[in-house]
């Protein structure tokens, strides 16, 4: 190890305010690049439903293609907060073994550190509905898509994933290791599923869970992105119980959107209160 | 002014414990400072708090001028650490770890490609750089995480244990690395540690820290010549406190003789330390005895040593 001089000047510059953002999300991406079960492995389970178990569902049932698309839809209800849920295991190896504590010293808005995993888990989360999408359609399944309803589709997938997040964030921060975050993930990610209206329409339910479903925002989000790619309206219809579906598509999307923005800010709360001792 | 001013500082975990109480303690610009203490003293906490990533619960603050609490992000701007325990991406490479930190504060890329390229080749981490840092020793990652800290050009620069595990080698070759920021920036150093050894040869001022308080600050010669020149230390078989008040009643040992262990070390201020030994025999006090001079090490165990409440 030499011992060369260096000078080193007074001067400092003044931080930028998009700049740390950017170079958050890059770290991140980075990060996630490097750890494939994190791209990989939310992706496995919805793609084997949409080829293998819907199809099957669909002869065992004796249902029309319909239901093919249908399940299709209904399992991006299930790829995004799977892909939600397993990027919050990110914050806690960030925590445990990363940079985390860096990062809490550098001079820059705590929040933007949770604004940077969202942002990656966005792109993400975008490549893998992305590719279900490509997939159904190559099974040949019908999805009639205008430009308002590609426009309802991705508002839905957004906020609902931007919310999902915001829970991950927050459960990150809350347990000590990842094998109790692993522990609850199928109570946050696959049980609200099964109520949702992703295999069946909520109004298959009981009837107290149907009421129950109602409350739930995946429940608006898939009666959106359904009414969005496919034109069916009938899951809004059992939410709201109106006839216009525009009006309801807007409700719900209301719905999903404060969901996203009470999580968001919850985790940011609970990011920042849980950093700092 | 001064590169840290902490008044009247203080920390109460949840729970109750009381980490930090009411410290107070100034480090001129480019002074080097080291903060001496037990584990569980209340240095890490101290740093942490000065870092804004502990919340103080009295007192306040100021790096650079700015109040920790009401400026966090101008006092985090100006200011940088190394963390005791390994904080890095182990996945990313050494060079993006150097990258992220002079994005985050602000450094123009191009002079952090020319800061990095010094840096690396000043740590001898050149050919190291573009491995990812999961790949490096111990003492590797603790050189990455120093020139990590030295990208942003900190106007005071936190060394939280910075030696702490590593090999005699690597440490060694560390301090070399301080004690050259010292000599040649006027960055202000505020370094934690247990090691004396290091203190000693880096600092200019030590405050000693124990149970939360700062029971010394002064520089290392301060603190030695209240020693005296020479000191005795006697090792003892049996009752270590019984021999120390013996030798206080006899008025061989004065009232900053103390004990830790099984020896007692008697500090010389106007015997020679062959009158000391003389006089330890003629009371028939058995057990090896040596005479030296006094070190930090000596300071330390005296005011934070477990026998420091008996003898006093």
């Amino acid at each position: 190890m030499s011992t060369t001089e260096i000078a080193f000047p007074a001067r400092q510059a003044r931080p930028r305010s998009v700049g740390p953002l950017a170079t958050l999300a890059r770290r991140r991406f980075e990060l996630t690049a490097r750890t494939p079960r994190e791209l990989v492995v939310p992706l496995l389970t919805p793609i084997m439903f949409a080829l293998v178990i819907a199809p099957a569902l669909r002869t065992a049932l004796h249902t029309d293609p319909g239901y093919e698309s249908f399940i299709a839809i209904g399992t991006v209800g299930l790829l995004i907060p799977l892909n939600t849920m397993f990027s919050g295991l990110g914050v806690i190896v960030d925590r445990v073994s990363g940079a985390q504590r860096e990062l809490l010293t550098a001079p820059i808005p705590r929040y933007l550190l949770v604004l940077g995993n969202l942002l990656v888990v966005l792109a993400i989360t975008a490549l893998q509905v992305g590719v279900l999408i490509a997939v159904a359609l190559a099974r040949g399944i019908d999805l009639h898509a205008t430009a308002s309803g590609i426009a309802w589709f991705v508002g839905a997938g957004v906020l609902f994933t931007v919310g999902m997040y915001g829970m991950a964030e927050i459960l990150a921060n809350r347990v000590p290791r990842q094998e109790e975050y692993i522990a609850r993930v199928p109570a946050i990610a696959i049980l609200p599923w099964f109520l949702a209206g992703a295999l069946f329409p909520i109004t298959a339910l009981p009837g107290f869970l149907t009421w129950v479903a109602k409350f739930l925002p995946l429940t608006h989000g898939l009666a959106l992105m359904r009414y969005g790619l496919s034109g069916d309206g009938s899951g809004l219809h059992a939410i709201w119980g109106m006839t216009d579906p525009t009006p309801m598509a807007a409700l719900s999307l209301a719905v999903v959107g404060g969901f996203a923005l009470l999580l968001t800010a919850a985790s940011i709360r609970v990011f920042s209160r849980s950093a700092v001792q | 002014m001064n590169a840290v001013e902490v008044t009247k500082l203080g920390k109460i975990y949840p729970g109750g414990v009381e980490a930090v109480k009411s410290i107070d303690f100034e480090v001129a610009v480019g002074e080097v400072f080291g903060l001496l203490g037990p584990n569980g003293a209340g240095k890490s906490t101290t740093v942490g708090m000065l870092t804004t990533t502990i919340e103080p619960t009295s007192g306040s603050a100021r790096l650079g001028g700015f109040d920790v609490a009401t400026e966090p992000l101008a006092a985090r701007r100006v200011s940088s650490v190394v963390f005791q325990e390994p904080v890095v991406d182990r996945s990313l490479s050494g060079r993006r770890n150097l990258e992220i930190h002079g994005r985050l504060w602000a450094v123009d890329p191009r002079e952090a490609d020319a800061r990095i390229a010094e840096l690396t080749g000043m740590l001898g981490l050149g050919e190291l750089v573009d491995r990812p840092v999961g790949s490096y020793s111990g003492g590797e990652r603790r050189r990455l995480e120093i020139a990590r800290a030295l990208v942003s050009q900190p106007r005071v620069l936190f060394l939280d244990e910075p030696t702490v595990g590593l090999d005699p080698r690597i440490r060694t070759e560390l301090l070399e690395v301080i004690a050259s920021l010292r000599d040649r920036t006027e960055m202000t150093v505020m370094l934690t540690t247990h090691y004396l050894d290091e203190a000693e040869r880096l600092c200019d001022r030590v405050g000693i820290i124990h149970a939360g308080r700062i029971v010394a600050l002064a520089t290392p010669t301060a603190l030695l010549a209240q020693f005296g020149r020479q000191l005795v230390e006697l090792r003892v078989d049996g009752d270590v406190n019984g021999v120390l008040l013996s030798l206080r009643e006899h008025g061989v040992a004065g009232r900053d003789a103390f004990a830790v262990g099984s020896r007692v070390t008697v500090p010389l201020h106007e015997t020679s330390s062959s009158k000391a030994i003389a006089a330890i025999h003629e009371l028939g006090l058995t057990g090896a005895i040596s005479a030296r001079e006094p070190t930090l090490d000596d300071v330390y165990l005296r005011l934070t040593g477990d026998s420091l409440a008996a003898a006093a």
